[in-house]
């Protein structure tokens, strides 16, 4: 039979092996480059190995290699640092804060005393400084990997065995990397919209919304999410018609308090976005030089949100409250994001994802194969690159020490537009469910001197609180800052703080957080300045 | 998941915890009682263990232990487990036999002394002490689900009069509401002393002060700190697993012929002959060996370029993220970049001939392999490794893409019988 003339791969390697003695002495280039690419060279066991060198992958990596352990990391994408430091939180970061300050510049200089002159937008500029800012911070991560002796492969890893996986090297080979431990990080990608095929210029995800060669004329954003909010501002400060459209009946996801979310989505409308909340995108077509896209109210047409919309064209039969068309120059599907496993191999060695596709773990981060661990997007939990981060703290805590912590009910969540939202805990919807008493105290940017002088007053802090132990439960908050300023709040809920506690403790004056220590005193008592 | 969980063994090390929490319960009790030995109780192994059976003693009574060792081994309905000690103590006694079933969390299942304690003078805590107490159940608030909100709880609240939970000396300083409260109200540290704390690491909060003067009710503190430990971990009941991958290709393939592989080889015999001659001239020119696997690893590099596009081939949105960034070459119209390598078997000496020209000329392409037309080589037996004159070089391929192989295995051919010297220059 032929199939038995197919040896065992490590059978051909290690023949490949005995003559790989190759002298240091090397002759031209070229074969310094060709000698380097080798076929896998069975290499001893590591203690750890990671798969994916995202925020999740590469601090778990960096934490082993503090540790001692030997460990490797495998990424396929050329750069470590995974979505969030190449396609998603830095460079959607880097936009956010050029576009606002261009946005500022064009339009909110006069009432301040500054005339500026001709204010121009050089996007291939901007696109550098962010491409800059990327570049130097994925780097950074290679040279902490050095410093911390992880080593680092360029591939695409795939599980042969439970104790070994067949990574496909980037730059051809495939080399062999077994491990005591496994950690799969391999993160999550951008949820197709059934219909609408995804080509990163005309329909587009966050990453091809981070990378736009020029401005669209108008663009239309499905999901109201914080990625879709994020992006949709970006491209609407920098000129773009953008309109939301949102199946919910509230932006900003499930996880933002209703309150909230209304009064962001008031600002945000002021600054020119629209929404079209409580409905459907039935379908598209990419025929025409502008994408045209079916809108359908989620509500059979109940909501008053839900309006007709011609983008210029005069009449339309088909046009009904419920049944509307919209066309834009480029669509961004940001109706949220899946796990990410393909080609990992699971198959090989029987692991499980649930329906939605995350792999399942215990509470200790192991599969059904105790020594293989997942963090990070593709498993349960929210989708943050902060939870992921402290996942890899705790699960290199659990194999070294047998237990680590992660708290899950104080995990911030910031959306960066301007104003910033910002909140940790839980929010009124989920309070009331739960049954619990509670009282809410809330205290507006326009009362707080700082956010007066800034010229920037728009949104509020509310803190929700137990009524009988006044034990805070959850703070929202809408405003300048509110990023930062929510780390006050994780801290307050990870002690377990009254909102006395916060109302008792001195905040600097003229600041933002004034508001913030205000909206406590509202919640156990009365604030001062409202 | 139990099914994994009860073949595997894991190893817990939970008894620090428990040992130091009652160890410094102790160090707060009167000078009195500090002989007293403490309850060792059954311990929560996991999030969502409410009871567990005593498989064996890995100690007797009256054995000293240090840090480290097992104490015993625990069986739950999903995993059999040894508790270690991190402290070093003596087992002072064994309230539950080797072979105990059921044994709530809490539960007292022994006593344990510090080294060097006189066992026969202790003071043995009952029983009664021990039961799961909410104390407990705060204290593993961090393995335990609260929802191990025992059913043993409520009773022991039940029987409990007054103290939802033990007092606990605060060490850390107090919170400015806990501080504020105090002054209103007068109260003294010996009040502090007895308000049983229920926040995070057993702080005391401005809700436990609330209780202690009965301005709330006793155990609402305790109540809304295990709701509030609930969140606090990553809610892992009810996954509805996905649908076991369909793999309906392979099945449909499946019933006309059930040997049916489900991928295809292609293979092709190629002479080493040119290589090696270069290799010996390279060797003699420039005193350099270059191993074989360079020149192979070269030629699959070259024959890997512009393949047709696999029959498989589907870009994916990730595949159109990475040409977004430009992170990928991005594969031009015509062609794809192919991640073929080829696996090799060296032929023994039959050989068909040592004139490369002539091997080029047969250019015999051992004929598409499938499953159901496998041809037999007979005549040949498998020798792993490379051989200097023909060896066979095969790659697998998923069914639709056999040309794909044979272009990438012709041109591994072309590069390594014809002009090998090129592919070092
Ligand atoms: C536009 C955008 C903005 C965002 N902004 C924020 C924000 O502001 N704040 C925040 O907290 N979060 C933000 N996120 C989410 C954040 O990026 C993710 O939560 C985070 O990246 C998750 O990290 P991870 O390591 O789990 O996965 P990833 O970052 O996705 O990393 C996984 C890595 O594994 C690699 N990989 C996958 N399979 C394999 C394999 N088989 N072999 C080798 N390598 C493999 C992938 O190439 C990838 O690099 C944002 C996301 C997007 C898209």
């Amino acid at each position: 039979m032929f199939r038995s003339l197919l040896v065992p791969r490590v059978a051909v390697r290690s023949a490949f092996k005995q003559q790989s003695s190759l002298p240091t002495v090397v002759a031209p280039s070229a074969i310094a480059r060709l000698s380097k690419r080798s076929y896998a060279t069975e290499a001893e066991q590591d203690d750890l190995v990671v798969i994916g060198g995202g925020v999740a992958g590469y601090v778990a990596a960096i934490k082993a290699g503090q540790d001692g352990m030997k460990v490797t990391c495998i990424e396929k994408r050329g750069t470590l640092g995974g979505t969030c430091l190449n396609v998603g939180c830095i460079p959607s970061k880097a936009l956010l804060n050029n576009s606002h300050l261009y946005h500022t510049i064009l339009h909110d200089t006069k009432a301040r005393g500054i005339e500026v002159g001709d204010v121009k937008l050089n996007l291939g500029t901007m696109m550098k400084a962010k491409e800059t800012a990327v570049s130097g911070l994925t780097k950074g991560i290679e040279f902490l990997f050095k410093k911390n002796n992880v080593k680092y492969v360029k591939g695409t890893a795939s599980f042969a065995n439970e104790r070994e996986v067949k990574v496909n090297l980037a730059d051809g080979g495939e080399q062999t990397v077994s491990g005591k431990n496994f950690i799969i990080a391999t993160g999550s990608e951008a949820t197709p919209f059934p219909g609408l095929e995804i080509d990163e210029k005309r329909i587009i995800t966050s990453t091809g919304a981070i990378a736009l060669e020029k401005v669209p004329e108008s663009m239309v954003v499905i999901g109201g999410g914080i990625i879709g909010l994020e992006m949709a501002s970006v491209w609407s400060r920098l000129g773009s018609k953008v309109t939301i459209v949102e199946f919910l009946g509230q932006i900003g996801g499930p996880g933002m308090d209703a309150e909230i979310a209304k009064a962001s989505q008031k600002i945000l409308k002021k600054q020119g976005m629209e929404f079209k909340v409580n409905t459907k995108v039935m379908g598209g077509d990419v025929s025409g030089d502008k994408v045209k896209l079916q809108l359908e109210s989620a509500k059979g047409g109940k909501e008053e949100t839900v309006r007709h919309n011609h983008s210029g064209e005069s009449q339309c039969n088909k046009c009904t409250d419920e049944n509307m068309q919209i066309d834009a120059e480029v669509v961004l599907v940001a109706i949220g994001r899946r796990p990410y496993t393909a080609g990992l191999g699971l198959e090989n060695i029987g692991l499980e994802t649930d329906d939605k596709g995350r792999l399942v773990i215990d509470q200790e981060y192991r599969t059904k194969i105790p020594h293989i661990r997942v963090i990070g997007d593709c498993t349960f939990g929210p989708m943050l690159a902060h939870k992921a981060e402290e996942e890899a703290v705790a699960a290199i805590e659990y194999i070294q020490k047998g237990h680590g912590h992660v708290n899950y009910g104080a995990i911030p969540s910031v959306m960066y537009t301007h104003p910033e939202v910002a909140w940790v805990g839980q929010n009124e919807q989920e309070v009331k469910a739960s049954g619990v008493k509670y009282k809410i105290g809330s205290f507006p940017f326009s009362a707080n001197s700082r956010a007066k002088t800034n010229q920037d007053s728009d949104g509020l802090v509310k803190m929700i609180a137990d009524a009988e132990t006044d034990r805070i439960l959850g703070v929202h908050i809408v405003g300048p800052g509110a990023g930062e300023m929510i780390a006050e709040a994780t801290l307050a809920i990870e002690y377990g703080a009254s909102s006395e506690d916060i109302g008792r403790t001195s905040h600097a004056h003229p600041t933002l957080s004034e508001a913030f220590k205000e909206a406590a005193m509202a919640t156990y008592g009365k604030a001062i300045h409202y | 998941m139990a099914s994994f969980a009860k073949a595997c063994h894991l190893s817990a090390r939970l008894t620090t915890r428990q040992l130091r929490q009652d160890a410094a319960a102790r160090g707060f009790r009167t000078s009195a009682a500090s002989m007293a030995a403490q309850n060792f109780t059954m311990p929560a192994l996991s999030p969502t263990m409410t009871e567990g059976n005593i498989a064996s003693w890995k100690v007797k009574e009256g054995d000293s232990f240090s840090a480290g060792d097992v104490l015993l081994e625990i069986e739950t309905d999903k995993a059999s487990m040894d508790v270690e000690a991190q402290d070093d103590g003596v087992m002072a006694k064994i309230t539950k036999a080797d072979g105990s079933k059921g044994i709530p969390v809490g539960t007292q299942i022994g006593v344990i002394a510090e080294v060097g304690d006189d066992l026969g003078s202790l003071e043995m805590p009952s029983e009664a002490d021990a039961a799961p107490s909410s104390k407990k159940e705060t204290s593993s608030q961090k393995l335990s689900e609260p929802k191990a909100e025992a059913p043993a709880k409520s009773s022991k609240s039940a029987s409990s009069t007054k103290s939802s939970k033990p007092a606990k000396k605060q060490t850390k300083p107090l919170l400015p509401s806990v501080q504020a409260l105090i002054h209103q109200k007068g109260l003294e540290q010996s009040d502090i002393d007895k308000m049983s704390p229920s926040g995070p690491n057993n702080r005391l909060l401005k809700g436990d002060v609330l209780a202690y003067l009965g301005s709330i009710s006793d155990s609402y503190p305790s109540e809304l700190s295990s709701k509030i430990a609930k969140l606090s971990h990553l809610d892992l009941s009810n996954i509805k697993l996905a649908a076991p991958a369909p793999k309906p290709a392979k099945k449909a393939e499946a019933v006309p012929g059930p040997a049916v592989e489900k991928d295809l080889e292609v293979a092709i015999p190629i002479s080493m002959a040119q290589v090696i001659e270069v290799q010996q001239r390279i060797q003699k020119t420039l005193g350099v060996f270059m191993p074989l696997s360079t020149f192979i690893a070269r030629a699959t590099d070259v024959a890997n370029d512009e393949l047709p596009r696999s029959k498989t081939y589907k870009p994916s949105s990730d595949d159109l993220f990475n040409q977004v960034l430009g992170l990928n070459k991005v594969p031009s119209a015509g062609g794809a970049r192919g991640n073929f390598l080829p696996q090799i078997t060296a032929l023994p000496g039959t050989a068909p001939t040592k004139g490369t020209k002539s091997a080029a000329k047969s250019a015999d392409i051992i004929d598409i392999l499938s499953g159901t037309t496998r041809r037999k080589v007979p005549t040949y037996s498998a020798k792993p490794g490379i051989s200097a004159s023909v060896n066979v070089f095969s790659v697998k391929v998923p069914k639709g893409d056999e040309k794909r192989a044979q272009v990438f295995l012709d041109r591994v051919k072309t590069v390594l019988e014809g002009e090998p010297g090129r592919l070092v220059l």
